[in-house]
């Protein structure tokens, strides 16, 4: 019991080591080469936020209406579960064909859009797709 | 029918007597018709039997706890809801009645062998600690029923007197309805309960928890006049020293399981098989010193509940309760706990060389000493109350003489006939509003619409007096005295009992004479409703200012226009059936085993187990006198007729002194009588002064003890446990500003935490 | 597959119920709306009833997801967490949403359903119970992550949106969620790398190869690694020390009807997959190749997690015990007790599951004081629901100081009485609940020769008793302040019902202490071991 610690299988997680340690060489390597390479000049213009090449106006800390978040919020439920349906459709006819269970892997994706039906139903009713 | 049957037993009961006492002494012994002597050779000549084990009663008997329990939560609802009607004593007489029902279809059932005589119907597990593997390393504490014909006796008794009771009390509490009523039926229905569960219970844990259940339930109702300071100090000494009793049961209890491994009645009886068997050859040496000891600590318990020598001191002082409490309480049920303790352990009480003699003394001298404070005082109720103390001592000497069965039909006679005389006493205060010394009242049965309870305290005080032949209590009263004289080592007991039987006529028929009969006059009490009024200080220097009113029924100058209220309908009805009860109960007698009904209940129960073993191990140890007897006359038959005449005399003597040429209600012969007893009379009414011994050699040293060790307590401990009270909180105060409320503060505290544990293990493993 | 649905009939029940809740709850009629909360107490009663009737016990379940390491405790855990989810459900009206919903009555404003939290906040509570019943199931590391993380995402909305409309305490309850919220991602962050590392050193995250891999293989520095960081993570969901600092600042902060909630339902979580780890690795645990020793006859944790255990145990009962002392605010003590009663089931898991009886069975002890803290728990919480005064704005809120509840037994007797008896259960106090949850606490570290710990237990209870019994004697014994008449009981009856319910419970249940006991016995019962043939996940090759 003395040296519970310095058991040998550490060493298999050795490559990873290695590799985080490339890694963070490689950044805190780049930033200092670029301090000691990097031509330096300052100008107004180029203190300015870029935003996509339009004129910049007023403070970018602005308010949004709360509506995009849900908007944003919503696409991402929904995109999320149509990616769910793309492993299931690929693997599906593989998975039923011959298989006595093929009814139930059937019922367990319309258990889960039906899931998705009740998320939509309450999106509908909450009036996230109200625009006043 | 019925009755000539009755009759036609009694007559031929009486008559075999006669031809054996018309026999000679020689013949006694060997003749087939003197019965009993004979039977208790047969007896001990067999082989001890092991107590059968128990079947497996039906659930349905739970009812009989249950209802009372139901009775119970419906009563707090009603207080609950603040009820203002007599709602709540309606629901306890139909729950009470109903268990009652219940039980007496448990007896039948019993009795016509339907159900095992004993059986045990176990509701649910109730408590089980295990400390290893098998039967050896647990308690088990189920909630289950005993059942056997001791059972069936008491719970017929307890059910049916709390019916009756809840419905005297209807009326009797009336004068509380919307106050207390809800309060007293909760309690009431609470005391019925915890009662069916000392009865009833399978082990001596629920016998103990219906005994402290039972102790509360008192306590409530001693002090349900929680306004009235005497009251409060009743409750509270009832309370507390019934504590010391209840010390006893729990070290007995303990030492029980200790040395059983249980405490399930079944177990332990067949445990001491070895034992009682070893006790029938008269090898005492085999029986350890621990189970000897068993018996002397349950005795204490017993001696707590049921107001014995030297704890008797609470009873008395219970009066302060509402009437119905003592008469079901204090006087019928709770204080024949002890008794009841006593014969369902009986096996165990055997065990002991010194345990029922213990009882036998105890219960006698207590008997005696009770009788002769009962003869000195004023107070009715007091004066039933120590007569109730007396003939509790009565029940246990029947115990100690070994005639459990004599003992168990006392009780159960006493119930019945004690009880009427409270509700007669509480009817009588009710009336004339708290009035309660015999020498400010006289002739009320003859007053218009006391007539009901004026038969009632008649047949009350024939009974209790133990008037021959038609009354019960003469029978029960007699198979004790009989027991004491046919036992050779306890004729003391007998004749210390045979004293106590004639002054407990006197006593009991002073009050009857100077309250219920004679020239008609009443002087009111001083409360509203009638409830006990701790009438000491009327004693003494009683001047008669309101010497004659004659039966007009008004002119005290406080209570001007005073009506005595006659009982209703509900007190006459309780108190009706009673009397008839306590005349018909008589028959038992007669009918079932071979000294009657309740002895063929009891033969069949613990209470009897083994009982002949004791005879066996006299006639061991006293040579060939194994059945003693009276001057050469067999002492059964002959006590049939001493035990009258003595409780004749004393009638006659309370009539001479009482009631003959009596023209007023304070003074009568007996006063005359005074002088010639000196002091005694002083004393006795002082109730020989042991409150005041009690408080001198017990209350007043703890009081010094306690300031004592207050005052250490103050200086020295509290110091230290303030010191050590001091560190928590001062490591709270020097924590708390680790909890500063800041989010990243406490981030950082968690992954020092965190590191500093996994350091410590680290450490701690090299 | 197939085999697995067995265990999971009361969360679908209870997800079912979620999905309509979460639909009704935010209709526009006043009636309809009200309906969630009924819906969801019958989801929790249909989820009581599943558990019950269809939850395979025993070694039943063997086909294809392997044996289960506790296969009796599925059904006492769902079964108890049932009961009292349903006591804690009692308290949740009235908590989110009431000012919308007395604006709407009057006619000021009208329905929106954006604005409104109702339907959130009642599934979330059941998709929270859902999680914590699939923790008692799990039997798998992703599987257990998964169910911890379900029970505790929707606390932290839930904590956030129970603040009410008064501008101070919304805001406080929105601290409390914030704070709530990193700190759980952070202790998630913990405990999810610890079960990386028992996969990385086990090859498998199934609790039962794990087992097999531990017990055969022995317990390598990895995997014990592993199983601190997972333990020290999961400290977090107990409340123990060193991740225990959040709890008085977030059950202040939450209303009291959710911090009842936090107090129970993360907190099972937490021991229940305390629980699956540890007798995946001790208890039945023989010596390993690694010469790790194991105390008490082969029936004990590895020294090292049995060490951090101890300390943990120790530290957390003695903190939490003694920062109670000096609060004024009922909230932040009950905090603090929280504290204390994880440190004091901790002891159990230490002293292990002995011999198998009751008084020995540490795991068992533990199983049946979850369920006793969970029943006095909820009484006192419902008793600072059911009690409230207004706020500077006008708005009704919840009390906090303990003055509020002077003299409660003579001024609002229905929920002074709870918070007496329930006071004193927690304390322990003979011959109510909390007592006989405690006691075989004590007899099993006896029994385990932890004797230090069960002198630091004792310590810590009669330390306990100050503050406990300041609870009691405020709602007893002292007069109401004068002002109390500012302390008005809540208008949502269901609270005050809650508080007697779990008080009676509190009382009624000492009757059927020998059978609650002795379904935690069975629920404690460990696997049958397997047969000798039985083959070992080839990934196990170290």
């Amino acid at each position: 019991m003395s040296n519970f610690l310095a058991t040998s299988d550490l060493s298999s997680y050795l490559p990873i080591f290695l590799v985080t340690l490339m890694a963070a060489g490689f950044a805190i390597a780049n930033f200092f080469i670029t301090m000691i390479l990097g031509p330096k000049r300052d100008g107004k213009v180029k203190g300015e936020t870029y935003e996509s090449g339009m004129v910049p106006m007023g403070t970018a800390r602005k308010r949004f209406n709360v509506r995009f978040y849900l908007i944003a919020m919503v696409f991402l439920v929904f995109d999320v579960e149509i990616i769910f349906l793309y492993p299931w459709a690929t693997t599906f006819p593989n998975l039923a064909h011959g298989d006595s269970n093929a009814i139930i892997w059937l019922s367990r994706i319309f258990f889960f859009l039906l899931t998705t039906v009740v998320a939509y139903v309450y999106g509908y009713r909450k009036g996230v797709f109200k625009f006043d | 029918m019925g009755f000539m049957m009755t009759l036609s037993t009694i007559l031929a009961t009486l008559a075999s007597p006669i031809a054996a006492l018309a026999q000679s002494e020689a013949a006694h012994a060997a003749s087939q018709e003197a019965g009993h002597a004979a039977e208790h050779v047969a007896h001990a000549a067999e082989k001890i039997e092991a107590i059968a084990a128990p079947g497996v009663g039906p659930m349905w008997l739970l009812l009989i706890p249950v209802l009372p329990l139901v009775g119970f939560v419906l009563s707090a609802l009603c207080a609950a809801f603040r009820v203002k009607s007599k709602l709540p004593a309606w629901l306890t007489v139909l729950c009470l009645g109903a268990s009652f029902a219940v039980t007496l279809g448990m007896y039948l059932q019993v009795s016509s062998g339907q159900i095992a005589n004993p059986s045990v119907a176990t509701g649910f597990e109730w408590i089980k600690v295990a400390w290893g593997a098998g039967d050896a390393h647990s308690i088990i504490a189920n909630f289950g029923l005993y059942i056997d014909s001791l059972t069936c006796l008491w719970m017929l008794f307890v059910t049916g007197l709390a019916t009756l009771i809840g419905l005297y009390a209807s009326e009797y509490m009336a004068g509380d309805v919307g106050a207390g009523y809800c309060r007293f039926y909760a309690a009431f229905n609470l005391f019925v309960f915890s009662m069916s569960c000392l009865v009833m219970g399978d082990n001596l844990l629920l016998l103990y928890l219906g005994w402290e259940g039972v102790g509360l339930c008192s306590y409530l109702l001693i002090g349900y006049f929680y306004k009235k300071p005497s009251a409060v100090e009743a409750g509270k000494k009832a309370f507390i020293v019934n504590r010391i009793g209840d010390l006893g049961l729990a070290l007995g209890l303990m030492l029980t399981a200790v040395h059983f491994g249980s405490i399930e009645y079944s177990v332990i009886f067949a445990k001491a098989q070895p034992y009682l068997a070893a006790l029938s050859e008269g090898r005492l040496g085999d029986i350890p010193a621990v189970v000897q000891l068993i018996p002397v600590l349950l005795m204490i318990g017993a001696f707590g509940k049921s107001a014995q020598l030297p704890l008797y001191v609470w009873l008395p002082d219970a009066m302060e309760g509402p009437t119905p409490v003592s008469a079901l309480i204090h006087a019928a049920t709770m204080v024949t706990a002890g008794v009841y303790l006593v014969a369902r352990a009986y096996p165990l009480f055997l065990l002991s060389e010194t345990a029922l003699p213990i009882v036998a003394w105890t219960g006698a001298l207590t008997a005696l000493l009770a009788a002769t404070i009962g003869m000195a005082q004023f107070d009715i109720k007091r004066i039933m109350a120590y007569s109730t103390v007396s003939q509790l001592g009565y029940m246990f000497a029947g115990l100690g003489v070994l005639t459990s069965t004599g003992a168990a039909f006392h009780v159960f006679t006493h119930a019945f006939f004690k009880a009427m005389l409270f509700l007669s006493c509480g009817a009588v205060m009710h009336g004339f509003a708290g009035q309660l010394d015999l020498r400010k009242l006289s002739g009320v049965g003859s007053m218009p619409g006391w007539r009901v309870v004026g038969i009632a305290m008649l047949v009350g005080c024939l009974n209790l007096a133990g008037f021959p032949v038609i009354t019960s209590g003469y029978w029960s009263k007699d198979m004790i005295l009989g027991g004491a004289f046919a036992n050779p080592h306890m004729v003391a007991i007998g004749w210390i009992l045979l004293i106590t039987a004639g002054l407990t006529a006197y006593y009991t028929f002073r009050v009857y004479f100077r309250v219920f009969v004679g020239p008609k006059y009443f002087e009111p009490g001083d409360e509203v409703h009638g409830h006990a009024g701790d009438d000491h200080g009327h004693d003494h220097g009683h001047d008669h200012a309101h010497a004659d009113h004659g039966d007009r029924g008004h002119g005290h100058d406080a209570h001007a226009h005073f009506h005595p209220h006659a009982p209703g309908w509900a007190i006459n009805t309780v108190l009706a059936i009673l009397a008839v009860a306590a005349f018909a109960v008589i028959g038992l007698r007669f009918v079932g085993g071979h000294e009657g009904w309740v002895s063929g209940l009891i033969e069949h129960s613990s209470a009897n187990y083994g009982g002949h073993a004791m005879y066996a191990a006299a006639a061991s140890h006293g040579g060939e006198h194994a059945h003693a007897t009276f001057f050469g006359y067999d002492a059964h038959q002959a006590m049939m007729y001493v035990s009258g005449v003595v409780g004749f005399i004393g009638i006659a003597v309370a009539f001479v002194l009482h009631y003959a040429g009596r023209t007023t209600a304070a003074k009568s012969r007996a006063d005359a009588l005074l002088p010639l007893v000196g002091p005694l009379a002083k004393w006795a009414q002082g109730k020989w002064y042991v409150d005041e011994l009690y408080n001198a050699i017990i209350r007043v040293p703890l009081l010094v003890a306690a300031h004592v060790f207050h005052l250490i307590d103050k200086a020295i401990v509290d110091g230290i446990v303030d010191l050590f009270g001091w560190v928590p909180k001062f490591t709270g105060s020097s924590l708390r500003p680790s909890q500063s409320g800041v989010l990243h503060g406490y981030a950082l505290s968690m992954a020092g935490g965190l590191a500093v544990l996994v350091l410590i293990v680290v450490m701690v493993m090299r | 597959m197939m085999d697995r649905l067995a265990y999971l009939w009361p969360e679908i029940a209870l997800f079912i119920a979620a999905c309509v809740v979460m639909v009704v709850g935010i209709s526009p009629s006043v009636a309809t709306r009200k309906f969630a909360a009924v819906v969801a107490g019958l989801g929790v009663v249909a989820a009581g009833i599943l558990a019950w009737t269809t939850t395979p016990s025993g070694n039943a379940v063997t086909a294809s997801s392997g044996q289960v390491l506790l296969p009796g405790l599925a059904l006492y855990a769902k079964v108890g967490i049932a009961i009292v989810a349903l006591l804690l459900l009692l308290l949740k009206p009235g908590t989110v949403d009431r000012a919308e919903e007395a604006a709407i009555a009057l006619g000021v404003q009208k329905f929106d359903a954006l604005r409104t939290n109702r339907a959130e906040f009642f599934s979330f509570f059941l998709f929270s119970v859902m999680g914590l019943m699939l923790v008692a199931g799990a039997d798998d590391l992703i599987w257990l992550f998964l169910a911890l993380e379900l029970t505790s995402l929707p606390t932290y909305i839930m904590v956030a949106i129970s603040g009410g409309a008064g501008r101070e305490p919304a805001a406080r309850a929105q601290e409390a969620s914030v704070k709530y919220f990193f700190l759980g991602a952070l202790g998630a962050a913990v405990f999810l790398y610890g079960f990386a590392m028992l996969y990385g050193a086990t090859g498998s995250t199934n609790l039962n190869a794990i087992h097999l891999s531990l017990t055969t293989g022995g317990v390598s520095g990895l995997a014990l690694a592993g199983l601190l960081m997972s333990v020290l993570g999961i400290c977090f969901k107990i409340a123990a020390v060193p991740m225990h600092f959040y709890t008085p600042d977030v059950y202040q902060g939450a209303s009291p009807s959710v911090a009842g909630f936090l107090a129970f339902v993360p907190k099972t979580a937490g021991f229940l997959s305390l629980l699956l780890l540890a007798s995946a690795v001790g208890w039945t645990w023989a010596p390993g190749e690694n010469g790790l020793t194991v105390s008490g006859g082969g029936t004990s944790l590895p020294e090292p997690l049995r060490i951090l255990f101890w300390v943990i145990a120790a530290l957390t009962m003695t903190i939490g015990n003694v920062l109670a002392l000096q609060q004024k605010s009922v909230r932040r003590i009950l905090a603090y007790s929280s504290i204390a009663h994880s440190g004091y089931m901790l002891v159990g898991l230490i002293a292990g599951p002995g011999d198998g009886s009751f008084t020995k069975n540490g795991v068992a002890a533990v199983l049946f004081y979850l369920f006793c803290y969970g029943v006095m728990n909820v009484g006192t919480f419902a008793v600072l629901s059911g009690l409230e005064r207004k706020t500077r704005d006008g708005q009704m809120s919840e009390i906090d100081s303990i003055e509020d509840i002077r003299g409660l037994c003579a001024t609002h007797p229905r929920l002074g009485w709870p918070m007496a008896i329930c006071s004193l259960s927690l304390l322990g106090f003979p011959p109510l609940l909390g007592f006989w949850a405690k006691l075989p606490l004590f007899t099993s570290a006896i029994s385990a020769g932890e004797i230090i710990l069960v002198i630091v237990l004792g310590l810590n209870s009669a330390i306990a008793a100050f503050y406990y019994l300041r609870l009691f004697g405020a709602v007893f014994l002292e007069k109401p302040e004068a002002g109390a008449g500012e302390v008005t009981a809540s208008p949502f009856v269901s609270r005050r019902v809650a508080a007697m319910v779990s008080a009676a419970l509190v009382v009624a249940l000492v009757v059927v202490v020998g059978q609650l006991t002795d379904a935690s016995r069975k629920a404690a019962a460990p696997k049958a071991e397997p047969a000798a043939s039985a083959t070992i996940p080839a990934s196990m090759n170290h």
